[in-house]
């Protein structure tokens, strides 16, 4: 879909098999690609597959329990092909990611110092002192004060919002070409919030690298993404640039997400709501998955899964009904 | 508009550190003289960031925990005076609802159970319709009657939460406090439980304290708003007020933070520099010099008073008067597209009789992924 893309996922499918012979679709033939430099929000409720498809960016899931399949071009290697060796060398390298829950996502045993330094040897090496210089370098882009003292904390010392920096910090010693934030203000202070998206913004600038964010967010998403996903129940339904995502959402569901945010603008009474629950995944319906919440819904969308069709350049919907003008004129 | 609850003067400091022989000697001064009031079915808002005793003032207010110091007024009566048989009856009238609906219900209690227990507690229905009183306070929640004999387990966040709002008006209380109600929610879920208390406040005529660090959500449920920063109120006024012009500089950093869903939102910023101090260890004069742009040699000697002005809005700032005009402070998100507006309302049209009557049923077919 973009012209010349960092990280391209071709029909990528994830299945969890469970103890009792259940089987979970948790990610459903996901298509995305991130040019060079550009910010790719992933946006969806709680079990739409975000995560899943980050991890399996990662290699993070687990061969046992899971199956995961499609493509995942990177730097010119598939991701889903490579040897464990190689993704090792490639994670926390050219490929890095950055944890929603920064108080869990840091060893309290090792200083902070430690963390960042094993991290630069492993992938760079050299010498502990250089790799010492440029993790305090690291601390100090990230704007934490008297970095050369901080480097030498164990992370309870830190507060939510520095230990997320010493996250960022981490996940930027090498220069990676892929940075996957998962949720990563998601547990801060909105004040907070603003310093970490505001240090993104600027990380991007500098070192043109790519962003995926994943967030529940939309305010997030239109702060800092180029261009959006929204998934639901493990399916990617709608993509689009951030401008036509907000301005004219060519899928139900975030029509939905877009009317349930309380407005800073005028007040509401009754804000939208998305009645319903999300499918069991272990049995997803055959047709549109969205249909049994969808207020548009009508007997076509039940048949046949409906197709991710591009509705007007470079914004596809997976709905039949789109383009939605249609729907209220 | 009579006064449901009058707060003066709040003080908690929690004992951090003692001395060998048990002593005192390290206190965070968690609530350090605050003061508001709550009108007869208004919503207040307390917001500020974590650690500021927003939620320490929320259980002072119910004496769940004891204040060193101050004097509430509920209802005419003096709070910090009742014995435990009163203080049991007053609760009748204050509840709270909290943050995580995974954690505030019984697992092994059923649905029933849970909402007859107050009713046994405080003998305010006949055993015999007991059962039609719960039956009443689930659809009143929304929630279908025959989920009375499930258990919480089999519930999503959002119905759990319901049960939890079924639970504290089962009391018919006057003053409801929401501890971050719906911070654990997902969005679409988050705005059924946020019209469910707006409904519920209109048909029952309800007070609500509502405690959150989501702005926007302050800015759609409140009437008033108090920020507080690192145990006191800093600025208190009506929601429009403060939200046209905010005016202390901590009020104005923590609005103009607000992620706007619109892209090219027009907005003055103000970033924050540095971390908030501890509570431990709070700055000297006014609290918040530490971080605030505007700070001079005054600021970091006398504290800064509550000053209104005859509108009500108040401010406790030494350089209040000679700030810059906030009224470009709060992003703005500019509103939708006309075809936008009209699609969000076809979005939510088929839904407005149920939502609007609040005994619209949710989760018809049972919740998924169990």
């Amino acid at each position: 879909m973009t012209v010349n893309p960092l990280i391209e996922i071709e029909g990528l499918r994830v299945l969890f098999r469970g103890d009792d012979g259940r089987t979970t679709h948790a990610v459903d033939s996901v298509d995305l690609s991130v040019r060079n430099g550009a910010t790719l929000g992933l946006v969806g409720e709680s079990g739409c597959g975000k995560s899943v498809t980050s991890l399996a960016i990662m290699g993070l899931l687990s061969k046992q329990s899971s199956e995961v399949s499609g493509s995942i071009r990177f730097d010119g290697f598939d991701l889903l092909k490579t040897s464990d060796q190689t993704l090792r060398d490639l994670r926390g390298n050219r490929l890095a990611m950055i944890f929603q829950e920064p108080m869990t996502s840091l060893n309290p045993s090792f200083t902070i110092g430690d963390q960042i330094i094993e991290t630069i040897v492993r992938h760079r090496g050299g010498s502990q002192r250089s790799a010492r210089q440029r993790a305090i370098d690291l601390l100090r882009r990230v704007h934490i004060p008297s970095p050369e003292k901080r480097i030498d904390d164990y992370p309870h010392k830190l507060s939510g919002g520095m230990r997320q920096r010493v996250m960022i910090a981490m996940a930027l010693a090498c220069d990676p070409r892929l940075l996957i934030a998962d949720e990563p203000t998601t547990a801060l202070d909105v004040t907070l919030q603003a310093q970490i998206l505001e240090l993104m913004r600027e990380l991007k600038a500098e070192s043109g690298a790519a962003i995926i964010l994943i967030t529940h967010d939309l305010g997030v998403v239109a702060e800092v993404c180029d261009e959006v996903a929204v998934m639901y129940a493990g399916e990617i339904v709608e993509r689009a640039d951030v401008d036509d995502l907000f301005t004219a959402p060519q899928h139900p569901y975030t029509v939905g997400l877009i009317g349930s945010i309380p407005r800073l603008d005028r007040r509401t009474m009754h804000l939208a709501t998305i009645e319903g629950m999300v499918p069991n995944m272990t049995n997803p319906p055959t047709g549109c998955r969205f249909a049994a919440r969808c207020p548009f819904v009508s007997d076509a969308c039940r048949k046949a899964p409906p197709p991710l069709v591009e509705v007007s350049p470079g914004h596809w919907s997976r709905c039949i009904k789109a383009p939605l003008e249609r729907l209220v004129s | 508009m009579a006064t449901l609850l009058e707060v003066e003067h709040l003080v908690k400091h929690f004992v951090a550190e003692r001395s060998v022989f048990g002593r005192p000697t390290a206190f965070v001064k968690a609530v350090d003289g605050v003061s508001f009031q709550v009108e007869a079915g208004e919503t207040l808002a307390l917001v500020g960031e974590s650690g500021c005793g927003k939620s320490t003032v929320s259980r002072l207010v119910l004496r769940l925990i004891e204040p060193d110091a101050g004097r509430i007024r509920f209802d005419g009566r003096d709070l910090l005076s009742l014995d435990a048989e009163q203080l049991r009856a007053f609760r009748r009238k204050a509840q709270i609802i909290f943050q995580d609906p995974y954690a505030s219900l019984n697992p092994r209690m059923t649905v029933s159970q849970i909402l007859s227990e107050p009713l046994a507690l405080h003998d305010l229905v006949p055993p015999a319709d007991r059962r039609a009183r719960v039956e009443e306070l689930l659809r009143l929640v929304g929630l279908e009657p025959r989920f009375a004999r499930r258990y919480p387990h089999e519930f999503s966040g959002g119905q759990r939460q319901r049960i939890a709002i079924a639970r504290a008006l089962a009391v018919e209380p006057k003053l409801i406090i929401c501890d971050e109600p719906v911070s654990a929610l997902d969005v679409s879920i988050r705005s059924q439980i946020l019209n469910l208390l707006r409904d519920l406040q209109d048909r029952l005529g309800l007070s609500y304290i509502f405690v959150s660090h989501d702005l926007a959500v302050v800015k759609h449920i409140a009437d008033r708003v108090a920020v507080m920063n690192l145990g006191g109120i800093v600025e208190t006024a009506s929601t429009d007020a403060l939200f046209a012009s905010p005016r202390h500089p901590y009020s104005r950093a923590l609005l103009s933070a607000i992620p706007v869903p619109k892209p090219q939102a027009k907005r003055g910023r103000m970033l924050l520099q540095g971390e908030m101090p501890s509570a431990l260890n709070p700055p000297s004069g006014c609290r918040f010099h530490t971080r605030c742009p505007h700070a001079i040699e005054v600021c970091r000697t006398d504290v800064p008073h509550l000053h209104a002005d005859p509108a009500g809005h108040a401010t406790a700032c030494h350089r209040a008067s000679e700030l810059p005009p906030g009224d470009t402070i709060v992003p703005s998100d500019g509103g939708f597209s006309p075809t936008l507006e009209k699609l969000v309302a076809a979005f939510s049209g088929g839904m407005e009789g149920p939502a609007l009557s609040g005994v619209g049923t949710v989760g018809a077919s049972p919740p998924a992924g169990i």
